[in-house]
């Protein structure tokens, strides 16, 4: 079943690809929670506009945003004066739509930010497609590259949730212009990857990484192009609109750049999250992660077939990279590290996960919230699934069994469709189905509070009081949740903290900062009993308590 | 030069291994073992087991046996003999 189409078909089949997943992602939108950090990052965008307001005298634009910000209270809610080093990339774009379209329900400018995430993720899949049809020369590989990267469980469901599926959008983007610039060192593609590596860097610093890689991948390549002038004369084009760019792209910045950009990384340290999490049963400091933590991440929340298939094509590019560099002599006719473009393809994929693995691993990365702010991992995890399966086809269009690499391809995308229905709403908690149900509650569960929105619905079914007191035994500030609701029912919750005393409800999931075997902070008072629970896949995501004496 | 480049890179990514698993790691270990013996929570836990042992301590007929009361009780006079200072 190889797809050849010409070029007009292929078009309209991407066209109504893309139009399907629209239509599913219009559909689906409203299925998912509000997570916790929506309320600051709504904040965070109205505090800048306020302060571009503020610069540029757009006196009515200061009012409404004073107005709105003043509006936003949450006493768990950390002030942006103080946390304002975040990237404003959608965040300031959604606070200007805001202000502009006049939303009357908070609810619905979440929302909205949610499908602008999403759209976004969709078109960086675009980027991944063509990245790989032009790899393998192959529109089929390139779908069904698309296809993995789209329906990856987890990264499908926190697409919505913008944060860490964002930055994996941009960084897509990003790789894509980085090979075009690799490929072709002219000055239009070195300011597009100016343009997104630096959307990247304003996102997740650590992508301060991209220019060094692109000078050195370039330097390799110059040993035997030998255009040294033409080639620092287009590094130093590159450097100054990257920081140009990045310049105009955080408004942090534009009062005292450069001591405000090295204040980045010397408050690096202090402003990263520092508080025990759930790990393989354990309550783990984050700064103390073992060296497995990502791999083990990895394997168990991807789907299985996916993370063999990538070891194999991973090993056997990198196996392919080192015999190279044990011949490399003084003078060749061929770049010292690949050979033709498809090498250089898989090598910059090589070279971009080994430096980033590395620099998570030495520094220590605090890491939290499962594996998500290595979520652009997938991009690899996914491309050297495809090299393999590439090799699978070459290998077996040899021995006429080329049947075999098609239904290889069918089995992956469908058991990826499979666990998004299986798992919808909630497939950011998705775990390999190779995983047990004891296993998979060993692990940290629903950090932002994806599922609140579901307890919520859930409690104001179950229970008809016109007021009903909720406890919250997580470290999770669910009352951030209640905005996912209907404006009348909010008002129905009344969120008392710790305070078990006061409530009828107590909710619970496995999100402590404390250690919770020794510190009883979150323990459930006798006097309450298991009502419900939310199970997914095995995996609980929340578990309500009820008071005894309470009808 | 090229040569140079490639040896280099290669022997730094080997020095930041070798650093990693060597002195990161046993940072790493150190850090470990006092956030496990001396964070809140582990403090907590020796409080409690000494209140639960204390607890026990009053129930029993006999805490201390008699060889080691006489030994103790010896030494403490001892102690605070010593510590008397003429006024």
């Amino acid at each position: 079943m190889i797809v050849n189409l010409n070029k007009q078909k292929k078009t309209i089949f991407l066209v109504f690809f893309y139009l399907i997943f629209l239509i599913i992602s219009l559909v689906i939108l409203d299925d998912y929670g509000v997570h916790i950090e929506e309320k600051f990052h709504r904040l965070n965008g109205l505090y800048w506009l306020n302060y571009i307001a503020n610069l540029f005298n757009f006196s009515e634009v200061k009012l409404i945003t004073e107005t709105k910000i003043s509006f936003i209270s949450d006493y768990t809610l950390s002030p942006v004066s103080t946390y304002n080093k975040y990237g404003i990339i959608l965040d300031l774009p959604v606070a200007i739509l805001e202000t502009i379209l006049d939303f009357e329900d908070v609810r619905n400018i979440y929302y909205f930010k949610h499908l602008l995430s999403h759209l976004i993720f969709l078109a960086s899949s675009l980027a991944f497609f063509k990245i790989l049809e032009k790899r393998y020369r192959s529109f089929y590989l390139g779908m069904v590259g698309a296809l993995l990267y789209i329906t990856s469980p987890r990264i499908f469901g926190d697409s919505f949730f913008y944060k860490d599926v964002l930055f994996l959008s941009f960084f897509m983007f990003t790789i894509y212009f980085f090979i075009k610039s690799i490929q072709k060192f002219n000055y239009k593609n070195l300011l597009f990857l100016a343009f997104f590596s630096s959307i990247c860097t304003n996102l997740r610093i650590f992508a301060i990484l991209i220019p060094f890689i692109l000078i050195f991948i370039m330097i390799i390549k110059n040993f035997y192009l030998k255009e040294q002038f033409n080639f620092l004369k287009k590094i130093f084009f590159y450097i100054i609109f990257f920081f140009l760019l990045l310049y105009i792209f955080w408004p942090y910045l534009w009062e005292n750049p450069i001591e405000k950009f090295l204040e980045l990384f010397l408050t690096l340290k202090d402003n990263l999250i520092n508080y025990k999490i759930y790990f393989n049963g354990n309550f783990i400091n984050n700064r103390t992660l073992p060296d497995y933590y990502i791999p083990v991440w990895i394997f168990i929340s991807s789907p299985f077939l996916i993370t063999i298939l990538f070891f194999f094509g991973f090993g056997l590019c990198l196996l392919r990279v080192l015999k190279r560099y044990f011949k490399i002599t003084d003078h060749t006719k061929y770049y010292d590290l690949w050979r033709g473009k498809n090498e250089e393809y898989d090598f910059i994929f090589l070279i971009i996960i080994i430096i980033f693995f590395s620099l998570f691993l030495f520094l220590n990365a605090p890491l939290y919230n499962f594996f998500c702010l290595v979520y652009f991992f997938n991009i690899f995890i996914i491309y050297f699934a495809i090299n393999f399966i590439f090799r699978i086809k070459n290998y077996f269009n040899k021995n006429d069994y080329k049947y075999i690499y098609t239904f290889l391809t069918i089995i992956l995308v469908c058991y990826n469709f499979f666990a998004l229905v299986k798992t919808h709403p909630f497939q950011s908690f998705y775990f390999n189905s190779l995983i047990s149900d004891r296993v998979k509650n060993n692990f940290e569960g629903d950090y932002h509070g994806i599922a609140t929105k579901h307890f919520f619905e859930n409690i104001l079914i179950q229970d008809n009081n016109k007021v009903i007191k909720i406890a919250v035994a997580s470290h999770t500030p669910i009352q951030r949740g209640v905005e996912a609701l209907p404006e009348e029912l909010r008002e129905r919750i009344r969120i008392v903290g710790q305070e078990y005393r006061a409530a009828d409800y107590i909710y619970k999931n496995n999100i402590s900062e404390v250690d919770a075997y020794s510190n009883k902070k979150y323990q459930i008072p006798k006097n309450f009993y298991k009502f419900d629970q939310l199970k997914i896949d095995g995996t609980i995501l929340y578990q309500i308590f009820k008071l005894k004496d309470s009808n | 030069m090229k040569i140079f480049f490639f040896k280099s890179i290669v022997i730094l990514f080997l020095f930041l291994v070798a650093y990693h698993y060597s002195i990161n790691h046993t940072i790493k270990l150190i850090k470990n073992e006092i956030e496990n013996n001396f964070s809140k929570e582990s403090l907590e836990i020796i409080k409690i087991k000494l209140r639960e042992e204390m607890k026990n301590a009053i129930n029993k007929e006999s805490y201390i046996n008699k060889e080691d009361a006489i030994l103790i009780n010896g030494f403490l006079n001892k102690i605070l003999n010593d510590l008397k200072i003429e006024k």
